[in-house]
C-alpha cells in the first residue's frame, strides 16, 4: 500500500471535513494542491505523526535495499540498528499523537516479538482500539477502506491474522482474514492471501474453493500455492501435479523461489505490493507460507521430482544470476 | 498398551501347542500344556510351529533390535544392530513370503522419504486386508475363545499397518486420510489393540477440529484407562486451546497433563524427538512416564508449529516455559 498517498488522501479529507464537505471535483482540486504542498496542510497531530511514520517506514525500505549485499553478520547489525532507529521513530510519532493506530501497530511489528507476544500485543491494541473509538461502522460505500481513516484499524486486523498463521493458529488466521474481509470486500490488505494459506493447511477444501470463488477465480501466487499444497495434503496426487504445474506456468519464478527460499523482512505495516504472479509476489507467498510448507516435509522434494519442475527452477536461476 | 511383539508369538505357539492336545486325556494335555512355557524359552523348536510361526518369531527378534535397543546403542554397536535387525526380517520374509510385518518394517528403513514409505503402505494395504482375511478364514480351532484369538492374531499384521500408515499420513500432513485411516481401523477393532486413537487425536488437533475432537473423545471415552485421558488426547486439547488463544485454559489443561504422568514437567520441558517404532508403537505401560514421553515425541508435529526463530515451535516453546515453571509444584507433591 503507498502510505505517501495515503497521508494525501488523509490530508485532503480532514480540510475538506473541515470546509463542511467538498464536491467531487473540489475535492480533487484540493487533492492536487495538498500533494504539492502536503506539510502545509498538517494541523492535526494524528497526521503529524502519520507523516513521521511515513517518512520513518521509507528510510527503513530504503535502507534494506542493500541488503542483499551484506554478509549475514553484518546484515544482522545493520538490521537490529535499522529496527531501533525505526522504533525510536515509532515513539516520537507516539508523543506526537499518542493514540496514533499506526504508530502503536508499527511499534508492536517492529519489536521482532516471538510469534505468541506479537499476538499478545496486537489483540491488546485491537482491544484498546475498539474501546477507544467504539465499534467500526462501515461507511456508506459498505467498504471500510473508502475511508482513510479506518485504514489503521483494517491493518490491525491484517497483521493478527497473519500474526495467527505464524503462531499456528490458522483456524484464527482464517477467522480474522474473513472478518477482514467483510469489512472492506476489496481487500487492499490481502487478507485473502492469509485465508488460502490457512485453508490449505486446514485441508478445507470447501473453505478454499468458496474464498477462490468469492474472488471471481482471479487467481494469484497464494491461491496458486495455497492449492497446491491442499491436494497434495488430501492426497489427491493428479490434481496436486496439475496445480503445481499452474503455480510453475503462472508465476514468474515460481519453482526456484519454492525450492530457494529467501528471508523476507517485517511488513510495515503491510505487506509489500507487488505485480500478480510476478516473481517479487511468488516470493512472498512462499515466505509467508513457510510454516504451512514445513508442515508437509516432503512437499519441496516432491515438487521437484514433478515433470520439469526442478529444471525450471534452475533455469530461472540461471537466467537471472542467483545461485543454485 | 500396543503390541508386544513376543507376547504375541507366545499366543501363537500357545494356540498351536494347546491345539495339538485337542483330543488327547484332560490329565496327560495338562502334563503336557505345564512344559509349554519351558519349551517356548528353552526348546523353542521342539513345539509344533508354522513357517509363518517361525517367520513372526524372527520378526519379533528384529523388534527387540531395532525398535527397543537401537535407540540407546552407541555408533558402533547401531550398525551392527541394523545388520541383524536386517538379517532376520530378510529370514522372515524368506519363510514366509506374506509375513507383511517383516515386510513393512523392512520397507520403513528402505524408504528414503516419508512420502515413499506412506506410498508403500498406501498401495499395499488392500492386499495386505485380503491376506489377512484369507489368513482369518483359514483359522479352525473347536475351542470359540482360542478361534477368536486366532482370528485376532491372523488380522494383526494388517491393523499394524493401518496405524503406521495413520501415523505417517500425519507426519506427511494429511490429517484427513489419518482420522480416515484410524476410523477405518476402530471400525475393524473397537479394541484398539494399535492405540490408532492417540494417532486421531493429533490429527483432529492439527485439523483444528474441535467439534471432531470432541466427538471422538465421547466414542473412545469407553477405552480410557484408568479414569484418566491419554496424553495424546491431552496434548490436543492443550493444542486446541493454545491455538484459539485461551491461554488460561491451555495452562489448566497442561497442569491436567503434568498432574496425570509421573515427572511429565521434565518431559514436556526437554520434548525428547525418538524414532518411531517399526514394528509398532513401543509397548509401554499405561499413564507411565515413558508413555508421556512418546506422546510427546509424537506430538511433536504440535509442538514443531509455526514461525520460531528457536526452533521448537510455537506451542513447544510454550510448553517448555510453562511446564518448567510447574516443576517445583510437581516436586512438592
Amino acid at each position: 500500500m503507498n502510505l505517501h498517498e495515503e497521508l494525501m488522501e488523509r490530508l485532503a479529507h480532514r480540510r475538506s471535513a473541515q470546509l463542511g464537505g467538498l464536491s467531487p471535483a473540489a475535492y480533487a482540486e484540493l487533492l492536487l494542491t495538498v500533494r504539492e504542498s502536503p506539510s502545509s496542510y498538517v494541523d492535526d497531530p494524528h497526521d503529524q505523526a502519520f507523516m513521521q511514520l511515513v517518512d520513518a517506514v521509507d528510510r527503513v525500505l530504503r535502507s534494506r535495499d542493500d541488503d542483499e549485499f551484506r554478509d549475514d553478520e553484518s546484515f544482522m547489525e545493520e538490521r537490529t540498528q535499522r529496527m531501533a532507529r525505526f522504533g525510536r521513530d515509532c515513539a516520537q510519532a507516539l508523543a506526537v499523537a499518542p493514540d496514533s493506530i499506526h504508530a502503536r501497530l508499527l511499534r508492536i511489528l517492529a519489536s521482532d516479538y516471538e510469534p505468541d507476544r506479537q499476538l499478545d500485543e496486537l489483540l491488546e491494541l485491537d482491544r484498546s482500539v475498539d474501546a477507544e473509538l467504539g465499534p467500526m461502522t462501515l461507511p456508506e460505500s459498505g467498504d471500510a477502506w473508502t475511508d482513510v481513516f479506518l485504514r489503521g484499524r483494517l491493518r490491525i486486523k491484517a497483521a493478527l491474522s497473519r500474526t495467527c498463521l505464524d503462531s499456528a493458529r490458522y483456524r484464527m488466521a482464517n477467522d480474522y482474514g474473513q472478518a477482514l474481509i467483510a469489512d472492506s470486500p476489496c481487500d487492499a490488505l490481502g487478507a485473502r492471501h492469509t485465508c488460502a494459506l490457512s485453508l490449505a493447511r486446514l485441508e478445507d477444501e470447501e473453505g478454499f474453493e468458496a474464498l477462490d470463488a468469492r474472488f471471481d477465480r482471479r487467481g494469484d501466487s497464494w491461491q496458486q500455492l495455497g492449492r497446491t499444497i491442499l491436494f497434495y495434503k488430501l492426497g489427491r496426487m493428479p490434481a496436486a501435479r496439475r496445480a503445481l504445474m499452474g503455480f510453475a506456468n503462472l508465476c514468474e519464478g515460481g519453482p526456484y523461489a519454492l525450492l530457494r527460499p529467501v528471508m523476507v523482512d517485517t511488513y510495515l505495516p503491510d505487506r509489500p505490493a507487488a505485480e500478480p504472479y510476478s516473481f517479487a509476489e511468488v516470493t512472498l507467498a512462499v515466505h509467508e507460507a513457510d510454516p504451512v510448507v514445513c508442515d508437509v516435509p516432503d512437499f519441496c522434494a516432491w515438487a521437484e521430482q514433478q515433470a520439469n519442475f526442478g529444471d525450471q527452477a534452475r533455469i530461472f536461476a540461471e537466467r537471472n544470476g542467483f545461485g543454485w | 498398551m500396543s503390541y508386544d511383539p513376543h507376547r504375541e508369538d507366545y499366543q501363537r505357539l500357545g494356540l498351536r501347542f494347546a491345539r495339538s492336545l485337542d483330543g488327547k486325556d484332560p490329565a496327560a494335555a495338562t502334563r503336557a500344556f505345564a512344559s509349554f512355557s519351558r519349551r517356548f524359552s528353552q526348546n523353542r523348536d521342539s513345539l509344533p510351529q508354522s513357517d509363518a510361526d517361525r517367520a513372526f518369531h524372527l520378526v519379533a527378534e528384529a523388534a527387540t533390535l531395532i525398535d527397543y535397543e537401537l535407540p540407546f546403542a552407541d555408533d558402533d554397536h547401531a550398525e551392527q544392530l541394523i545388520d541383524q535387525g536386517h538379517h532376520l526380517l530378510d529370514e522372515a520374509i524368506a519363510l514366509d513370503e506374506r509375513c507383511h510385518d517383516a515386510i513393512r518394517m523392512k520397507q520403513a528403513a528402505e524408504s528414503h522419504s516419508f512420502e515413499s514409505y506412506y506410498d508403500f503402505l498406501a498401495s499395499n494395504a488392500d492386499s495386505v486386508r485380503a491376506s489377512c482375511e484369507e489368513a482369518r478364514a483359514q483359522t479352525h480351532d473347536e475351542s470359540p475363545e482360542r478361534a477368536l484369538l486366532e482370528a485376532d492374531i491372523a488380522m494383526r499384521p494388517y491393523y499394524r499397518w493401518l496405524a503406521t500408515q495413520a501415523g505417517k499420513a500425519v507426519i506427511c500432513g494429511r490429517n484427513r486420510e489419518a482420522i480416515r485411516l484410524g476410523e477405518k481401523l476402530l471400525d475393524l477393532d473397537p479394541q484398539d489393540s494399535s492405540d490408532v486413537r492417540f494417532t486421531c487425536a493429533i490429527a483432529y488437533a492439527k485439523l483444528e477440529d474441535e467439534a471432531g475432537l470432541e466427538r471422538f473423545a465421547a466414542r473412545t471415552k469407553p477405552l480410557m484407562r484408568a479414569g484418566t485421558e491419554d496424553a495424546w488426547m491431552q496434548l490436543a486439547r492443550i493444542s486446541l486451546a493454545h491455538k484459539r488463544h485461551d491461554m488460561d485454559e491451555a495452562s489448566r489443561l497442561l497442569g491436567r497433563l503434568i498432574g496425570s504422568y509421573p515427572h511429565a514437567a521434565l518431559a514436556l520441558t526437554s520434548q525428547k524427538e525418538l524414532p518411531d517404532g517399526v514394528f509398532a508403537r513401543l509397548a509401554v505401560a499405561p499413564l507411565s512416564e515413558d508413555e508421556l514421553i512418546l506422546a510427546v515425541s509424537e506430538g511433536t508435529v504440535l509442538l514443531q508449529e509455526g514461525r520460531d526463530d528457536a526452533g521448537r515451535g510455537v506451542l513447544g516453546t510454550w510448553v517448555a516455559r510453562h511446564a518448567g515453571l510447574g516443576s517445583s509444584w510437581e516436586g512438592r507433591r
